[in-house]
């Protein structure tokens, strides 16, 4: 856990460097209004590396165990990956292809591919989960990209 | 005096046709969120924002409020039934409640958790009314310097209590901070963290982070293990009501349970969790035999479900009155508010009298519903939770997409959810607690404004935070909650440091 630990913590640092960049690249202070737009998110900042500093060097003090299942098993990371790569290519698609298409073949993917549900039932569900919620909610006036077809 | 005759003309508009309706649709969808795995109150209420989009404020607020006291008596049923918890509040009643069910008692289970929540909700909501006006009168006299030292109280205590480890509910803390910058100054207009990315101009809104962050994180999560259906067998639910011999105890466990729920869901930084745990606790401390706790005895039940919605109805009071959410369930609760252009505060009273006091009103009406709807209804809750997790999951991410979307009309929005679920799969992976940067995300514009309107006022002098009394005296508050947390941390550390130097 100790080197998972750093790694963490090690990102974290880094991420409090970028803040601070970013911050000095606006107006940090010195405006008639008082701190500047860079003010806060500065010392944010440097809260962030002191932390992480202390927790890097706390981790070369202690060493924990790996917590048991802490890494996924390979059919865990395929599953993981389904679902991320569905939401991505939902992303993608969902402009172009209008939101029920985009989702009939995103629930149709999930239920038959992660969920292994019969043809019929990944139907079912499919056209419930993209069309049906798609005449749900513009009857509840949430407007839904239409895409090239306008469905 | 005057707080009784705004609520009377807060019943009027609460019992309107249309907010009862509201109210009750909440209450249903709240339970049907707290049944069902996977999905928290906090990610629950998130998802259904976009539902009362087109809603006035007071009916979309009264729905929201329903939506998340029907989620706190949702996670009951589950707990019962099928030994599952709904919600964090909800584990310690699997001890007691599930022993009932299967000893065949599952309707007095759920018919004492109904009674205690109604109880612990209605006392909670009474002394919503008996102190929100001196509260917020008292607060008037807040400027940017106290409100900005009020919200470090509130945060202090958030980060104290949310975790194992200070630092890392530190850090998550400053996270959610540094995420609530990122778009145009509030100040001087300046882009900041955009990237030259144009959706970003308007900020990282927080409806996609809570989503990504519970939704998509736990899904991520669960997808570790097999995506197995996690129903048990039939269940049978009889007589509702408990036994004439188990009256008087479960009165006396519903009365400690309201008075710890409420006084824990005045302090920013507890959760009902903390509520339902503590009062289980002194429910075996105080019983004649506490070796049969864990067995199905009722008070088990009554005291922990009580105090969890009395601890529910309570955290408004922060809210409406200081503008200070305790929990990430009620930061949405407030972000939904300045979405509806109210924001929560002493001026609430002024300003918006009439919702205000039409929401605490449907408070009562509500907890009315959720005992009304929730007892005959309890079998049909039961079936739902047949419905395989992996058909599930599909359509709980078929509602993230829309939620996400529907917020401002935009892909990018869902984008931004898909990356916080990633984030928030890692951050509980590594142990980092979320509630921390759900609520700096949602304070932290109100944080910068008032710590930058305070040095504007004082030509940049910081003395300003400790010269103002009410400012020094939070100030003091929040070291002392600094200290105390870090101290109790410290030894600790220094054990775990000293044991691996004998190894």
């Amino acid at each position: 856990m100790s080197t998972v630990n750093r790694i963490a913590w090690g990102a974290l640092l880094l991420f409090g460097v970028f803040v601070i960049y970013e911050s000095v690249q606006i107006n940090y202070y010195g405006s008639d209004f008082g701190p500047g737009p860079g003010f806060f998110s500065f010392w944010l900042g440097v809260l962030v590396i002191g932390l992480s500093v202390l927790e890097i060097g706390r981790s070369f003090r202690t060493c924990e165990p790996l917590p048991a299942g802490f890494f996924p098993d390979r059919t865990g990371l395929v599953r993981i990956g389904y679902l991320l790569g569905a939401l991505v290519a939902s992303v993608l698609l969902m402009e172009r292809l209008g939101y029920s298409l985009t989702m009939f073949l995103f629930c149709g993917f999930l239920l038959r591919v992660l969920g292994r549900q019969p043809w019929w039932l990944t139907l079912v569900l499919t056209v419930l989960g993209s069309f049906g919620t798609a005449y749900i909610f513009r009857r509840l006036q949430v407007i839904l990209p239409g895409g090239i077809l306008g469905i | 005096m005057e707080s009784f005759q705004h609520l009377m003309g807060g019943f009027a508009v609460a019992l309107s046709p249309m907010n009862l309706l509201f109210a009750t649709i909440g209450c249903v969808l709240g339970t049907l969120i707290g049944v069902l795995p996977g999905l928290g109150p906090a990610a629950g209420t998130a998802l259904l924002i976009p539902i009362t989009f087109r809603l006035e404020p007071t009916p979309a607020i009264i729905m929201l409020a329903a939506i998340y006291y029907g989620a706190m008596y949702g996670g009951t049923i589950t707990s019962v039934l099928v030994n599952v918890p709904g919600e964090a509040a909800s584990v310690v009643t699997c001890l007691d409640g599930y022993e009932m069910a299967k000893k065949g008692r599952a309707g007095a289970a759920l018919g004492i958790a109904a009674i205690g929540s109604f109880i612990g909700g209605s006392v909670a909501t009474l002394g919503l009314v008996v102190m929100a006006l001196p509260l917020a009168r008292f607060a008037l006299k807040f400027g940017p310097p106290e409100y900005f030292s009020l919200l470090l109280v509130g945060l202090s205590l958030v980060m104290a209590l949310a975790g194992k480890s200070l630092t890392k509910a530190l850090v998550m803390g400053v996270v959610g901070l540094i995420f609530s910058f990122v778009g145009m100054d509030p100040v001087e207009g300046a882009p900041r963290f955009t990237f030259g990315i144009t959706p970003l101009m308007d900020g990282v809104r927080f409806v996609p982070v809570v989503m990504g962050f519970f939704g998509i994180g736990e899904i991520l999560l669960n997808a570790e293990k097999t995506l197995e259906n996690m129903v048990a067998g039939e269940v049978k639910v009889s007589s509702f009501l408990p036994r004439r011999d188990e009256w008087r105890i479960c009165a006396s466990a519903i009365n400690r349970g309201t008075w710890l729920g409420f006084f824990l869901g005045l302090i920013p930084g507890t959760n009902s969790a903390v509520a339902s745990f503590m009062s289980y606790a002194i429910e075996k401390k105080v019983s004649k035999h506490p070796e049969k706790f864990g067995t199905g005895v009722i008070e088990g039940v009554a005291a922990p479900e009580t105090a969890n919605n009395a601890y529910a109805n309570a955290a408004l009071i922060p809210l409406f009155t200081l503008g200070l959410p305790g929990s990430p369930t009620i930061a949405i609760l407030m972000g939904a508010l300045i979405m509806n252009g109210l924001i929560p505060g002493p001026l609430l009273f002024q300003q918006h009298a009439t919702f205000v006091w039409a929401v605490i009103a449907s408070l009562y009406i509500g907890n009315v519903i959720l005992l009304i709807l929730n007892l005959p209804l309890v079998g049909w809750w039961a079936k739902l939770l047949k419905i395989p997790y992996n058909i599930l999951v599909v359509f709980i991410l078929v509602f993230c997409i829309i939620g996400a979307y529907s917020l401002n009309n935009s892909v990018f929005d869902i984008g931004v959810m898909m990356f916080c679920g990633m984030l928030g799969y890692i951050f509980k992976k590594l142990d980092f607690p979320l509630a921390p940067a759900i609520l700096t995300l949602i304070l932290g514009p109100l944080m910068e404004r008032s710590l930058r309107e305070s040095l504007s006022l004082s030509q940049g002098d910081y003395s300003t935070f400790v010269t103002r009394p009410i400012s020094l005296f939070f100030l003091i508050v929040t070291a002392i909650i600094f200290l105390t947390s870090a101290w109790q941390a410290l030894p600790s550390a220094i054990r775990e440091e000293s044991k691996e130097a004998q190894v």
